[in-house]
């Protein structure tokens, strides 16, 4: 019994990552590509004849271009170099073997990842659902998939935005741990603030939601970029779309394989 | 609401416990190997499902 529940999350949430993949390549993938283009541009060391007016403001190219990117720009400049990595992936330049898993295409390692992450997604939601004891049905499954999606994307994102390649950030460690706690703190804020009657509850959820905010997510010291601003506005817009439709189709499968499979004994 | 709470929950408590821990754990390893985990290879692979789901990245 609990293995067939186990697997009718499972199962949703490789619905939902298939659906997730096709959803990507509309708009999230092509504008990732396309700023893929200006994150190679960064570096002084690879100075292009190509500037991008309006990427960045004039005065500020000069002396920033070395921070723009990360901290290791000298060391990563050289590893770039000497990298068999694909230039999509030059930023990542303290790792020089890397590559995508068993020599998959790029289209191939994202739709495992979507598989993957998923199942992940839909195993969580199962599992808060069945811990708190409120069951994902048909007729709730896109509730469950919104607060799904405002707990792990959208209140996360008001701190710490869906970011492009070659944007600048703070120190990864630090804005993992950011968004960590905040998408745990918002789930637990959300439970109070949905599902229990008190007051009281409401009110510590609130709080529990906003307290991460109050603190402030882990922010970059210098916040010039070659990437140009609207694709990054765009950017933030079409990932946050298309996670949300990924979570009400995650929710509303949820709920459709809990009645139909899970129960069935 | 209260009603589905009843009818539709066909675990005793302490299977639906049991479940539930193991979902979350389960699914918390996916999702951190998917999302956060630290590796070249998974950072790669799943290099524009970071980016899309907004994980934090690079």
């Amino acid at each position: 019994m609990i293995v067939r529940t186990l697997l009718a999350a499972i199962v949703a949430g490789l619905i939902a990552g298939v659906f997730m993949t096709g959803a990507q390549e509309l708009r999230v993938t092509p504008l990732i590509l396309h700023a893929e283009q200006f994150e190679g541009e960064a570096p002084a060391t690879t100075e292009q004849p190509t500037g991008q007016p309006g990427a960045a403001q004039p005065a500020a190219e000069g002396h920033d271009q070395h921070s723009s990117l990360k901290a290791v720009s000298p060391l990563g400049a050289v590893l770039d170099a000497l990298s068999p990595i694909t230039p999509a992936y030059a930023h990542e330049g303290e790792h020089e073997e890397g590559g995508i898993m068993f020599g998959l295409s790029r289209f191939s390692g994202t739709l495992m990842a979507n598989l993957v992450t998923g199942s992940g997604f839909g195993l969580l939601l199962a599992g808060v659902s069945l811990v708190i004891g409120y069951p994902i049905t048909l007729r709730n499954g896109a509730l469950w998939g919104a607060c799904g999606w405002l707990a792990v994307h959208m209140l996360p994102a008001i701190g710490l935005p869906p970011e492009l390649p070659g944007f600048p950030a703070a120190e990864l460690g630090d804005r993992q741990a950011w968004w960590l706690a905040t998408a745990a703190l918002s789930a637990v804020g959300l439970y109070l603030v949905v599902l229990r009657e008190e007051i009281v509850a409401k009110v510590v959820g609130l709080a529990l939601i906003a307290a991460p905010h109050v603190y402030g997510a882990p922010q970059p010291l210098d916040i010039s970029s070659n990437v140009p601003a609207v694709l990054g506005a765009e950017f933030a817009v079409a990932a946050l779309a298309t996670t949300l439709a990924f979570w009400i189709v995650l929710g509303v499968v949820s709920g459709f394989v809990n009645e139909r499979f899970a129960k069935a004994n | 609401m209260a009603t589905s709470t009843i009818s539709s929950t066909p675990l005793s408590l302490s299977d639906r416990l049991t479940a539930g821990v193991i979902a979350l754990l389960i699914g918390a390893f996916l999702v951190f190997g998917a999302g956060l985990a630290n590796s070249a290879v998974l950072h790669d692979t799943a290099h524009d499902t970071r980016h899309s789901y907004g994980f934090p990245c690079h």
